[in-house]
């Protein structure tokens, strides 16, 4: 009995182990790619992984026949998905695990009672506070505003104002309500900002429009527009900014992207409710650091930033179309995870087209593989979020922890050693505070440390420093004192002849030449008997005697060339 | 009068920016071992400033390190120094040979020198409110080079000062012009070492098929 009990446990064991085993080997296989992240030089090197790919749901998954080019996905305060199926003209509601469709808009009741379909669709969005869905109706060339049952309150068309280009189509891609119910559309092909619409669907304006990157080639044309005629000027092309390509709201800020291959300034911002960016004054690069070179296009691919979610933690997630990557960076912009790359495998993207987060989630829409790829955070991801979350708040002590259970996993993850050297910089440890603000490059971090670790160590040590310095002014003051007796003794034993020197000169000036050959036969004498000396001792002094020699040699160089 | 040792003679012709360079001329001294070991130091200063300094100051990028960079911005650019000016100052009936240019020129160098390692030392116990500190030293030490500079030039080819600073601006354009050729030279010997390379490869294959 006892020994079928242990055989049984050991059986259990063993399995237990094996099964972990297998799954650990599974989830590494699941990446099709290699996990990096930037360190403190901007380099990349080989990091954990922040997300994996859990699984690609496509239409026929949820219950509903294959996508057709899906462009957008929303995930609303009811926790269900809406995926815009735009191929198929319908818009298909999911339940929260993504497991099943729960409801398939594809046509809806107008006011008048007729039925509508939609045409194209490219964007949705569901406003929390209102409970209504917004709808980018691209090729019907309207958003339409609807309840939940799909009964169309409102429909926004190309609006009949002196603002809006009249030659301009109307063609809506992306669309967010704010709290007060103002629409905010994006234009395929309007680049002056997303257009802005009143709770009634009145026209407002444009908001948010890019800035125009001042190139060399921009630079120029302005320079030669300077000379030119009116005429001609009105003929040529005019210095337009890209438009936006996808934003996204988040309490009173709107977060836009703009994926352009020219243009690298206003990638992605954020703005507040007068339009101004409020990342317009840093300098961060949204995508890869350098640009991805493509061996079968001979061609560098600059990022494209298509679609931009801002998750309920605050991190912004960005979706990179050329390289099929998930940037997500906090709230301050800083780079967390890079997740995805372009491949078949699950995990990989052929078109990435909208990106989408829930809770640990990341979902990810592809209009080429007609699927929806679910990623989910790891236990290396949920430390540093939470560490990430803690230190933008502030709690840089409760953020100690996590931070250097990241750094055990991770010990090149660079966010890691600055969240460490700030929180042992609050807590006083400035020594440890110093070391990682070194290994983090962080100069001010490291500044802020020294000072303290400065300030201790003078006050630990201030007799000792004390005592020393006493020791080391009374040392150099007897220096002092003893070198200028030897100096003066010195000058005492050169004066004599110098004097006797001057007083035969000044005698008379017959009694000077004999005076001088005397005292050159002197010195003759004088070198005779240093060499003869030289010549006795043996060759340890030898060098002395020269160096005598020296000396007296340049003795009599003196008054002669005066 | 004068008796020096060669080190003293350093001391007194760092401490008399006017007349030390004057005394040393007459006197025909100036050791061309101080002044190459005066060069090294400047290197040493280079490489010290550039890798040494207190994290607080600088972030040196640690991953690899390249010594020539550092023998281009000390070593080349001094006998750049040295024998643009010489050019120059033979087409300018300057008295001085290259070995005085290059002696009076390397003694001019000991304040700067002095600056970088005293700079080095103290940002390692200075912070950055204090930086005003290190300032004030750099712009002593370099100004004071400058200074001697100056005066080795004009004291070694005995000129006045308008034609010092006539001369001192030709041998920066003769410098420039002598890098621009040994950058030029550089890649032409780079060009062919290629196509020898390319050429050698070519025929190792021929050779194996």
């Amino acid at each position: 009995m006892k020994k079928l009990s242990r055989r049984l446990v050991t059986l259990a064991l063993s399995g237990a182990i094996l099964g972990g085993c297998i799954s650990a080997l599974t989830a590494s296989a699941r990446e099709p790619y290699d996990v990096y992240n930037y360190d403190r030089w901007g380099e990349a090197i080989p990091s954990q992984a922040g997300y994996i790919a859990e699984r690609a749901v496509s239409g026929y998954d949820l219950g509903v026949g294959a996508f057709e080019s899906p462009s957008d996905i929303f995930c609303d305060h009811n926790d269900i998905f809406y995926v815009v199926d735009s191929g198929n003209d319908r818009i298909v509601a999911v339940d929260s695990d993504f497991r099943e469709a729960v409801r398939v808009y594809d046509s809806f009741t107008m006011p008048d009672g007729s039925r509508t379909k939609l045409k194209n669709p490219q964007g949705i969005f569901i406003s929390a506070d209102n409970d209504l869905m917004y709808i980018a109706d691209n090729e019907n060339a309207r958003v339409l505003v609807c309840d939940m049952d799909g009964n169309v309150q409102r429909e926004i068309t190309k609006p009949d104002s002196e603002i809006y280009d009249q030659k301009r189509t109307f063609l809506p891609q992306r669309v967010i309500a704010d709290k007060a119910g103002n629409v905010y559309i994006v234009l395929g092909n309007i680049t002056t900002g997303a257009a802005m619409f009143d709770p009634e669907g009145e026209f407002i304006g444009f908001y948010g429009a890019n800035r125009v990157q001042p190139t060399a080639e921009i630079v120029s044309r302005y320079l030669t527009s300077l000379f030119t005629s009116e005429e001609k000027r009105a003929r040529r092309a005019r210095n337009v900014p890209t438009g936006i390509t996808s934003f996204d709201i988040d309490g009173d800020f709107i977060f836009t992207c703009t994926s352009s291959s020219t243009q690298t300034t206003d990638t992605v911002k954020k703005l507040n409710a007068a339009g101004n960016n409020i990342f317009a004054s840093n300098d961060y690069t949204y995508g890869d650091y350098a640009p991805m070179y493509d061996t079968s296009q001979n061609k560098l691919l600059a990022p494209a930033i298509v679609d931009i979610d801002i998750a309920e933690d605050g991190n912004i997630n960005c979706l990179d179309f050329t390289t099929g990557r998930v940037f997500q960076y906090d709230e301050d912009c800083h780079l967390l995870f890079i997740t995805g790359t372009l491949a078949k495998q699950v995990g990989g993207f052929d078109h990435a087209a909208a990106l989408e987060s829930k809770g640990e989630n990341l979902y990810v829409v592809d209009s080429r593989k007609d699927t929806v790829t679910i990623f989910t955070e790891t236990d290396f991801g949920r430390i540093v979020h939470k560490a990430t979350a803690y230190y933008n708040a502030g709690y840089y002590e409760e953020a100690l922890e996590p931070w250097l259970e990241v750094l055990k996993r991770d010990g090149n993850y660079w966010r890691a050693n600055v969240g460490v050297a700030s929180a042992l910089l609050r807590k006083g440890d400035y020594e440890g505070s110093m070391k990682y603000a070194k290994l983090a490059g962080m100069g001010s971090i490291y500044n802020k440390a020294f000072e303290g670790y400065r300030m201790e160590f003078l006050k630990k040590h201030f007799g000792a420093i004390f005592a020393v310095a006493a020791a080391v002014i009374i040392a150099l003051l007897a220096l002092g004192v003893a070198m200028k007796k030897r100096r003066r003794a010195l000058a005492a034993e050169a004066a004599v002849p110098a004097d006797a020197d001057i007083a035969t000169l000044d005698l008379n000036k017959g009694e000077a030449a004999e005076a001088l050959q005397a005292l050159e036969a002197e010195a003759k004498a004088d070198e005779e008997a240093a060499r003869l000396k030289a010549e006795i001792a043996a060759g340890k002094t030898a060098p002395e005697a020269k160096n005598e020699e020296r000396e007296e040699e340049q003795h009599d160089d003196g008054p002669e060339t005066r | 009068m004068m008796d020096l040792r060669p080190a003293e003679w350093v001391k007194h012709a760092i401490t008399h920016p006017v007349e030390g360079f004057e005394d040393m001329r007459w006197k025909k001294s100036g050791s061309m071992k101080i002044a190459c070991l005066i060069v090294f130091l400047l290197f040493l200063s280079e490489i010290a400033s550039g890798r040494l300094y207190g994290e607080q100051f600088k972030v040196t990028y640690d991953k690899v390190f390249n010594v020539v960079p550092y023998i281009t911005s000390t070593i080349v650019l001094f006998a750049a120094w040295v024998v643009g000016n010489w050019s120059i100052c033979t087409l300018l009936d300057g008295e001085g040979t290259m070995r005085n240019i290059c002696v009076y020129s390397a003694y001019a160098l000991v304040p700067f020198i002095a600056q970088r390692f005293i700079n080095v030392a103290l940002s390692h116990v200075l912070i950055r409110d204090e930086y005003v500190f290190m300032q004030a030293i750099e712009i002593i030490g370099t100004g004071w080079t400058l200074i001697l500079l100056f005066s080795a030039i004009k004291s070694v080819h005995q000129y006045s000062f308008g034609k010092t600073v006539f001369a001192i601006i030709l041998t920066i354009c003769a410098m420039l012009i002598m890098l621009v050729l040994l950058v030029l030279f550089m890649s032409l010997i780079q060009q062919i070492f290629i196509f020898a390379s390319t050429i050698y490869t070519e025929l190792s294959y021929r050779i194996r098929v």
